[in-house]
């Protein structure tokens, strides 16, 4: 479980999180979502300790951040695993080497099971035939199914992804959702979605916190999502006139 | 507030002076520019101080987060060796290909300029090799290099740095600057005296073939300035001079890349200011390192 207390940062003099208190819960995929410039992935970049909030907690399973020391912060990020946005592999490896990349730097293992762990991540997520290729080599799904397969590869705790579904089509979109959630209730991990994309707030919205403004406007789960009076929360929601006239239908049915 | 008192304080001094002088106008208007410009250039000092400190503050830092203990010491000996075959075998061919025609160059143009007729033939030959160990082989090559070298490295950690690359290596709990940065200096450092040998040599020759092949100079008397009252100190003087310098492109071109931030055309940037800068350390360096080991 992660909790989040007060959390707030600004850039020069601009707030862009005010005050966000919420709790990620484990096993469970947990959902930002919001408006493109709502603070979303400033708010993941502040939770994963890429940036350092100026006021307010994080708390790791009764692990606070703002006190923890060099040593521990260390421990903690061999727990967290991420998804970049635009997936963020190593140009100059494999598809292999990049999954081996956190072995070989933190796992203990030997160097043949540290080999059959990441091909055993790249099975996983369905890449068995792309060990050798490069990341330029193949396309952008298989790109974040690599980047997953490396976010897995040491166990961790705690799996953030940046909107996963950015720049994929809609059918790729939802085998990378599903990827996501089998993992997430396979590894018991807690998992924190970055996104604006309904399609997975439809698919994996079990807990959801919307942002609008740097504010957390609302929380709730996806049943919810669609029966909420909150203005900001349907403006947002509801934007798609294909997804309007989808969940008229359905009302009216 | 500030600003007002300072106004106040300067209309002040404005009248007590034109009081003094009796002059009122032109004294007055004379004297409020000549504060507006000193004001003016003391501002401009104070932010190019101001930025000046910044980045000697962040290049300190940077320098000290990548000077650490490699967290796995096996990886840091692959990525090294990586980085001399990269920074240093690949920029081979450019330094034979510029040292050998620099030398040849240089021989005719000394052999072309001497109008002397009481200076010997051989001078050609110890001209040239002095100019060759002394300046050529370390701080011209380290230019061009800073060029080649500088630019590979920034934009390679910046492209890193906006690809979010850095970051997913932060996440997992890697030193980055360790990791990243400590392989390509100590590779370069590494491989910079084999070049600047290499460079020596190939500008030697340059010269010999110019001896070999034009009427100018013998080969004999070539050779013969070549090894005319040679000083070993001036080899050692020229390799330390480089090592040097290669630590100042590979670590300057990795701050700037290190720091990049935004698009491709940030990166440019980024490659440009390292190349630049990396150079303008080098030439200041030259003075000082001159100064110190030759003097």
């Amino acid at each position: 479980m992660i909790q989040l207390e007060d959390l707030h940062k600004s850039f020069e003099n601009k707030d862009v999180l005010k005050g966000i208190s919420t709790i990620f819960e484990t096993g469970k995929t947990n959902l930002i979502i919001g408006q493109s410039g709502s603070g979303k992935t400033v708010l993941l970049k502040c939770v994963v300790g890429l940036l350092e909030p100026d006021s307010g907690d994080i708390i790791y399973d009764e692990r606070r951040l703002a006190s923890m020391d060099k040593k521990e912060r260390t421990f903690l990020r061999s727990e967290l695993g991420m998804l970049f946005q635009g997936s963020a592999l190593f140009d100059s490896m494999s598809i292999q080497d990049n999954v081996l990349f956190p072995l070989r730097m933190f796992s203990e293992l030997s160097d043949s099971d540290k080999v059959k762990r990441a091909k055993y991540c790249l099975d996983r997520v369905g890449l068995n035939d792309a060990y050798s290729l490069f990341p330029a080599e193949i396309s952008g799904g298989m790109q974040k199914r690599a980047a997953i397969a490396r976010a897995i590869s040491l166990n961790p705790k705690y799996l953030f992804c940046d909107e996963p579904n950015s720049g994929l089509d809609p059918l790729t979109s939802i085998k990378i959702d599903e990827l996501i959630m089998d993992i997430t209730q396979e590894y018991e991990m807690t998992t924190v979605i970055n996104t604006h994309d309904m399609n997975s707030v439809v698919t994996m919205g079990e807990n959801i916190v919307f942002i609008h403004q740097g504010e957390k406007e609302w929380e709730g789960n996806k049943e919810e999502l669609f029966h909420s009076k909150n203005q900001k929360l349907n403006e947002f929601v509801f934007a798609s006139k294909f997804f309007q006239k989808a969940t008229d239908k359905i009302y009216k049915e | 507030m500030e600003k007002t008192r300072a106004l106040k304080g300067l209309k002040y001094i404005c009248i007590t002076i034109t009081n003094v002088s009796g002059n009122k106008s032109r004294v007055k208007t004379r004297f409020c520019y000549t504060q507006l410009l000193k004001k003016r250039l003391y501002k401009i000092k104070k932010d190019f101080l101001m930025a000046l400190l910044q980045h000697v503050g962040r290049y300190s830092l940077l320098m000290y987060q990548t000077f650490s203990v490699p967290q796995r010491w096996k990886l840091f000996l692959k990525q090294t060796w990586i980085e001399i075959e990269k920074l240093g075998a690949d920029s081979l061919q450019i330094t034979l290909i510029i040292s050998l025609f620099m030398g040849a160059v240089m021989t005719m143009q000394i052999q072309m300029n001497i109008e002397n007729p009481l200076l010997p033939h051989y001078t050609v030959g110890l001209v040239t090799r002095d100019t060759l160990l002394l300046e050529f082989c370390s701080s011209i090559l380290c230019l061009i290099l800073a060029g080649k070298v500088g630019s590979n490295i920034s934009s390679e950690i910046g492209t890193m740095r906006i690809s979010e690359q850095i970051d997913a290596m932060e996440i997992m709990g890697v030193n980055t600057a360790n990791y990243i940065i400590l392989p390509k200096i100590s590779g370069f450092v590494l491989f910079i005296p084999f070049l600047v040998i290499c460079s020596m040599f190939c500008g030697l020759l340059g010269g010999y073939f110019v001896s070999l092949f034009t009427d100018l100079i013998t080969p004999s008397t070539y050779i013969y300035g070549i090894q005319y009252s040679f000083v070993p100190w001036y080899v050692f003087y020229s390799i330390i001079k480089s090592v040097i310098f290669a630590f100042i492109i590979s670590s300057v071109s990795s701050y700037y890349g290190y720091y990049a931030y935004g698009g491709a055309l940030d990166v440019g940037k980024a490659s440009t200011n390292a190349v630049v800068n990396s150079s303008i350390l080098i030439l200041l360096f030259n003075v000082i390192l001159t100064k110190i080991l030759l003097t």
